[in-house]
This record gives C-alpha cells, sequence and structure tokens, in this order.
C-alpha cells in the first residue's frame, strides 16, 4: 500500500483549480469580471484531472482504499455537483460548494494513511470499489443538500428579516428547496444501495458479520435519520427549512462518523495502525 | 487618409429637452428613412445612421459638410417657434463614440438599464443598413456597439433589478418561486397599488389571477378589463388555500386576512409556500402571519424598500457599466485607427512597388542582355532592398496610428501623397 499517500502532483493540481473558482466566486474583483466568469470551465478541468488521478493512482497501487482516497473521493463528488449545478439557476450555490472541494482535497492530502482492519482479514476484493462507490456517491449528494440546505436557510433568513440587499442575485427558494431534496433522495438512494453491497460482501466474506461494528452502526442510524427527513417531507408535507435542518445535522453527523469513529472507536471499519 | 473623418453625434434626449420640443423633432421610421437619403445627397454626411425615440433623438455619422448638417438642424422648430439649437448636444469622436455607447448600454436611460433602448438601437441600425447608409466607420461602430451593450447587460447588474413597486413584487416572488408558471394569485380589494402589482405579475408570467372584492361587480368590472377571474368575497377562506400569491389592496380599517385563515389555508395546500404582499394602509393582513413558516408576508413599506435596494443597486451597477462603456470606446477608437492606416499602407507599397518595376525595366533594357537567372536575382534584390528601406518608415506610421497621432501620420504619410 501506498505509505506516502496518494500520488501527490495532479492533486495539487485541482487543489490550484479549486482555488481559483474559490476565490472566483468570493472575490470576483480581485480577478475581474472576465476570469470570474470561467469558474465552471476551470472546474471541469479540476474535475477531469481528479478522475484522471484517481484512475491513474487505482492502476498504479491495486487497491487504493483509506481514509485519504475516501475523502478525495467525495472531493470529487462535491467538483462533479459544482459542473452540473453552475451551469443552472445554482451558481451561487458555488460559492459553498468549491470551498468545501477545496478544503476536502486539502485534508485528503494530509490526513495519515493506514488500511482498513476488514481488509486485513478478507483481501482486495471487487465488493471493495463497488461498496466504496455507492457509499461516497451518496455522501457527496448528502453533502450537497446540506450546502443547498444552508443557502436555502440564508435566503429564508433575509426574506424573513426584510433585508433586500441580495435579492435577485441569489437562487429562489423553491428552486433550493426542490434542489436540497433531489440531492438528499439521491444520496440516501445511493448509501443505501452501499449498506446493502457491504452487507454482502460481509456475509460473503467474514467470519462473523453480525459482530457489532461502530461505524455500521452509526451509519444506518444516519441512514434512518435521512430516511426519516424524507418521510416527514414527503408524508407531512413539511420542505424548505424542516428538510434543510436534517440535510444539515445529519451530514455534520456523517463527518463526525467518517473523520471522529475510525479513530476513536475500535471495528472492522477502524483504521488499523 | 480616411483616419481624418470625424464622427460626430448630434440630437437631443430628455436630458436636454422638453416633451414639448422632443415630439416635434421625433421621426418615425419613413421619416428616418427619408432623413438618411436626404443627408447624404445635400453632401452633408458620407455615413449616417438616425436613432429616434420618444426620449431622444439623435444623429451618428460621419461628417462630410458641417454647415449642412447645422442647416438640417436649423429647419426643426420648438412650441414658440424658436430654433432648436439650444437642445442640441455635438459630440465628436472619442465622445461621439461613448455616447453611442452610453445610450445602447442603457446608461443615458431616463430609467437606468431599461431594456427597450438597445432594440431600438438595433432597429435604428436596421433602417441605416437598408438605405446603405453605413459604411467602413459606422459598420463597425454599430456592430461594435450592439456588442458593448450586450456585454454591459451581462458584466453588470445594471439591468438585474426593474423599476416600480410592482416590479419589486415581481422580485420578490422571484426570489420566493424562481418563476410564476403555474403560479396563483389572489387580489383582494381594487385598490390600485393592488392592480399594479397584480399587473406586473401577471406580465412576468402568472398562471392565474382570481380577483374578491367586496362588491362583486367591481370584481367582474375588473376581472373584464385584465383576464382576471373574479370570486365570491364570502368565500375568501377557501380561495386563499389555491392562492400561491395573495395581494391585500382594500380600505378596510382592519385585518381582513388573519394568521389562523393563513394557518388553515397553509395545512389545506400541504404547506406550500405562500407570498403576500399587503399593499393597504391600515393594513390588511395580519402582520404575525409572517411567523407562520411557509407564509412571507411584506407591507407596502418591506416594497418600498426594495424598490430602493434595486435603484441602489442600478446606480452601482452603473458605475462598472460606465467605466466598461469608456475602455470600448477607447478600444473601438483604437481599432479604427489601424484599420484605417492598413490602406494608407497598402497604398505606399503599392506606388514604391510600381516606382521599383519601372526602374528595374528601365536597367534591364540598358544593359539588355541579361541571363534568366541573373533576371530572377536582380528582382529578389530590388525587392528586398525597398522592402528593407521601407519597413521603417511603415513601422513609425503603424506607431503613430496607434498612438492616435493622426497629425504625425499625415506628415509621415505626405511624401506618398499622390500629385494631384
Amino acid at each position: 500500500m501506498v505509505e506516502e499517500g496518494v500520488e501527490r502532483l495532479p492533486y495539487i493540481v485541482v487543489i490550484a483549480a479549486w482555488a481559483y473558482v474559490t476565490v472566483g466566486h468570493l472575490l470576483p474583483e480581485v480577478m475581474g469580471a472576465r476570469l470570474a466568469e470561467r469558474t465552471r470551465a476551470v472546474a471541469v478541468f479540476a474535475a477531469a484531472v481528479h478522475v484522471l488521478a484517481l484512475v491513474v493512482g487505482a492502476v498504479a497501487s491495486p487497491h487504493p482504499v483509506g481514509l485519504p482516497e475516501a475523502i478525495s473521493a467525495m472531493s470529487l463528488g462535491l467538483g462533479v455537483a459544482y459542473v452540473w449545478l453552475a451551469q443552472r439557476q445554482l451558481r451561487a450555490v458555488g460559492m459553498l460548494l468549491a470551498p468545501l472541494a477545496l478544503v476536502l482535497l486539502g485534508t485528503a492530502l494530509v490526513v495519515p494513511h493506514h488500511s482498513v482492519t476488514a481488509l486485513e482479514e478478507t483481501g482486495y476484493s471487487a465488493w471493495l470499489p463497488i461498496h466504496l462507490g455507492l457509499i461516497f456517491s451518496g455522501l457527496a449528494g448528502f453533502a450537497v443538500s446540506s450546502v443547498v440546505g444552508l443557502m436555502f436557510l440564508y435566503v429564508r433568513k433575509n426574506l424573513k428579516e426584510k433585508r433586500f440587499s441580495a435579492i435577485t442575485r441569489l437562487p429562489s427558494l423553491e428552486v433550493l428547496d426542490r434542489f436540497q431534496f433531489r440531492a438528499m433522495l439521491f444520496g440516501f438512494v445511493f448509501l443505501t444501495l452501499g449498506i446493502g453491497a457491504g452487507g454482502a460482501w460481509a456475509a460473503a466474506s467474514l467470519a462473523d458479520p453480525w459482530a457489532f461494528d461502530p461505524k455500521i452502526a452509526f451509519t444506518l442510524l444516519i441512514w434512518a435519520w435521512y430516511g426519516a427527513a424524507l418521510q416527514v417531507r414527503l408524508v407531512s408535507g413539511r420542505r424548505g427549512r424542516w428538510t434543510a435542518l436534517f440535510s444539515i445535522v445529519g451530514f455534520a453527523g456523517l463527518v463526525f462518523s467518517m473523520v471522529g469513529l475510525n479513530f476513536l472507536l475500535s471495528g472492522w471499519h477502524s483504521y488499523g495502525g | 487618409m480616411g483616419a481624418s473623418q470625424r464622427i460626430l453625434a448630434v440630437g437631443l434626449s430628455h436630458h436636454t429637452a422638453p416633451v414639448e420640443v422632443r415630439e416635434r423633432v421625433s421621426m418615425d421610421e419613413s421619416a428616418v428613412r427619408r432623413t438618411l437619403s436626404r443627408l447624404r445627397s445635400d453632401g452633408a454626411v458620407d455615413e449616417v445612421m438616425v436613432l429616434s425615440t420618444c426620449n431622444r433623438m439623435e444623429l451618428y455619422g460621419t461628417v462630410t459638410n458641417e454647415d449642412a448638417l447645422r442647416a438640417f438642424f436649423g429647419q426643426f422648430r420648438g412650441p414658440a417657434g424658436e430654433r432648436i439649437d439650444p437642445y442640441l448636444y455635438w459630440y465628436r469622436d472619442r465622445e461621439a463614440v461613448h455616447h453611442l455607447f452610453k445610450v445602447a448600454s442603457s446608461l443615458d436611460s431616463l430609467v437606468l438599464g431599461e431594456p427597450q433602448i438597445l432594440g431600438q438601437v438595433k432597429e435604428a441600425v436596421r433602417l441605416a443598413e437598408e438605405e446603405t447608409s453605413l459604411g467602413k466607420v459606422l459598420h463597425p461602430l454599430a456592430r461594435r456597439t450592439l456588442s458593448v451593450a450586450k456585454r454591459v447587460r451581462s458584466e453588470t447588474d445594471i439591468g438585474r433589478s426593474r423599476v416600480g413597486i410592482g416590479n419589486a413584487g415581481v422580485d420578490l416572488a422571484m426570489q420566493i418561486f424562481g418563476g410564476l408558471a403555474g403560479k396563483k394569485a389572489m387580489l383582494v380589494g381594487v385598490g390600485e397599488m393592488g392592480r399594479q402589482v397584480a399587473q406586473a405579475l401577471m406580465t412576468a408570467g402568472l398562471d392565474e389571477l382570481l380577483i374578491a372584492n367586496r362588491t362583486f361587480e367591481r370584481s367582474v368590472e375588473f376581472a373584464e378589463e385584465t383576464g382576471a377571474t373574479p370570486v365570491p368575497y364570502e368565500r375568501l377562506q377557501d380561495y386563499l388555500a389555491r392562492a400561491d400569491i395573495v395581494l391585500a389592496a382594500t380600505g378596510a380599517q382592519k385585518p381582513i386576512i388573519t394568521q389562523d385563515m393563513v394557518r388553515t389555508s397553509l395545512r389545506q395546500r400541504r404547506y406550500h409556500t405562500v407570498f403576500l404582499i399587503d399593499l393597504s394602509v391600515p393594513r390588511n393582513i395580519e402582520a404575525s402571519v409572517d411567523d407562520l413558516e411557509e407564509a412571507y408576508l411584506f407591507n407596502i413599506d418591506d416594497l418600498s424598500q426594495v424598490v430602493e435596494e434595486g435603484r441602489k443597486a442600478r446606480e452601482e451597477a452603473a458605475h462598472a457599466a460606465e467605466a466598461l462603456v469608456r475602455e470600448e470606446a477607447e478600444r473601438f477608437l483604437q481599432s479604427l485607427r489601424t484599420v484605417d492606416v492598413n490602406d494608407d499602407l497598402r497604398r505606399v507599397m503599392q506606388s514604391a512597388e510600381l516606382m521599383r518595376k519601372a526602374e528595374l525595366e528601365r536597367s534591364v533594357k540598358l544593359t539588355r542582355a541579361l541571363e534568366p537567372k541573373q533576371l530572377k536575382s536582380l528582382d529578389a534584390l530590388t525587392k528586398a532592398l525597398v522592402k528593407k528601406v521601407l519597413h521603417r518608415q511603415m513601422m513609425a506610421i503603424r506607431e503613430a496610428a496607434r498612438e492616435g497621432d493622426l497629425e504625425r501620420v499625415k506628415i509621415l504619410l505626405e511624401p506618398w501623397e499622390e500629385e494631384p
């Protein structure tokens, strides 16, 4: 396994690209309107280099899995979401997505790399990329949902407090609400599939697939949380701020589970050390 | 030398002339066409276009005879039979280009950023094109004008927010719903403000407008004027649940839409957002309605504030746009100059080439028996010589043109002027 972590250079290029996009959103006057307009093209470039780096990395070292790759994959998910959203009415959401992608990728480059305990028992399997791919697609969906949710709360607060300085410059409540819901639904579907794939893999290869693992327990909790969020929305019809709050709290829990639990508690998913 | 031809902008606008004057000089399409051809046959201008709207009448042209042009403007009379000269502005070259860019970008409009003017400029260009009165100066100028106006629109916030209470309501609706397709509004009462906002919402693409008034006849009347649907006032509560937008503009002395009513309607409409505007004083909608999760209530002061924010934003944007337009005017003049000396330089090269050929022929005649190979190298030698000798001069002319120093260009070109 690559002890020194992922091959750095392409990721530094990607980070630079995200930094450009971030500055383009937050301080457009620094680079001038014309350059700031090109953020989407630069984001496409960043995502493309990122995918390329992942593929090359996967070919060079056949089972690249660990916290850095996981976080990096999530950053990629946000990048793809950015490219997708930036051409719609949601350009303003980019001002949150771009820095988040930047910070996540930066984190991926500095966190220590350890192998996952369970892998030492099962060895590498084709299940691994499926399990990880599904789970992290789901997580990226939740990340997008919470970011859009934050924007929703901000726009709503402006309207409720009758502050109109940013009026017509930010996406509308209804558009934000629709996207936070879609992203959450996407996340939920993929997380469900990812958990299913993990379960199937465990049942097929682990001696005691039902042994307690704190990460699994917490993930199921999060799954139930998002399930409840969707239930509230679809059954009782409460959307908007309700969905946004569910989404933001859910994602905070997720980040905790991803970063915190792996180090604090031990189980299959903990990183040996 | 083409570069010396001056671009002129002459005209009057709401800034300089009252409506009594403007209406007398205003031209319809056929008058514009007649003016274009007449000014050219008079020899007043070489190229020309005329922009006539209700706020301005302006002529842009490359002028060959300014007196003839003055005579043209001299024939107009104000309401008291006076000449209109005091209302006219005359802009030349840089100022003329700058003015046209400003006008097309709606920086000179009565309402900053209003979008109609660009269409009117396009129309003026079309007419001039059809009358073939655009040439190598005005043609690129017209094209650049349209692209500058587009750039201003896309790169600044000038056209983003609109003017008036009605449009403030539309802006708020857009911030909440993103679009009005499929949305229903209900107007309660037929007060003037309410009509204004309702009208603006209809224009912005509202699906259906319901109207509830205490006297049903007046709702029917209003409905006939506007294509709204009258509904009985007694059933306000029922219709409340169907409306995504509620406008209240009655003369009632106390609230007619209470928090309880909106709470009930929200439950009935499964908590789909409702946007309420209270345009009446005293207010017709209980202020506590805004405390409800999915209700967004704004009163007349809030709307005025939106209008004010819009004005401020437009002014800031106008600042940025002004800088952009100035820079573009500069760029345009620059490009115009470069294009112009290109013709002159080509002419210089041609006459040098003619001289070279003549000299070469003469010397060939004198020396007579030259091998074709020798002839060829002699030709190449003279060609290179002429090119080399001319090179520095060409560079100097180009340099002077780039700096816009027309005097120096003229002096440098003088030896090449053809003998009369």
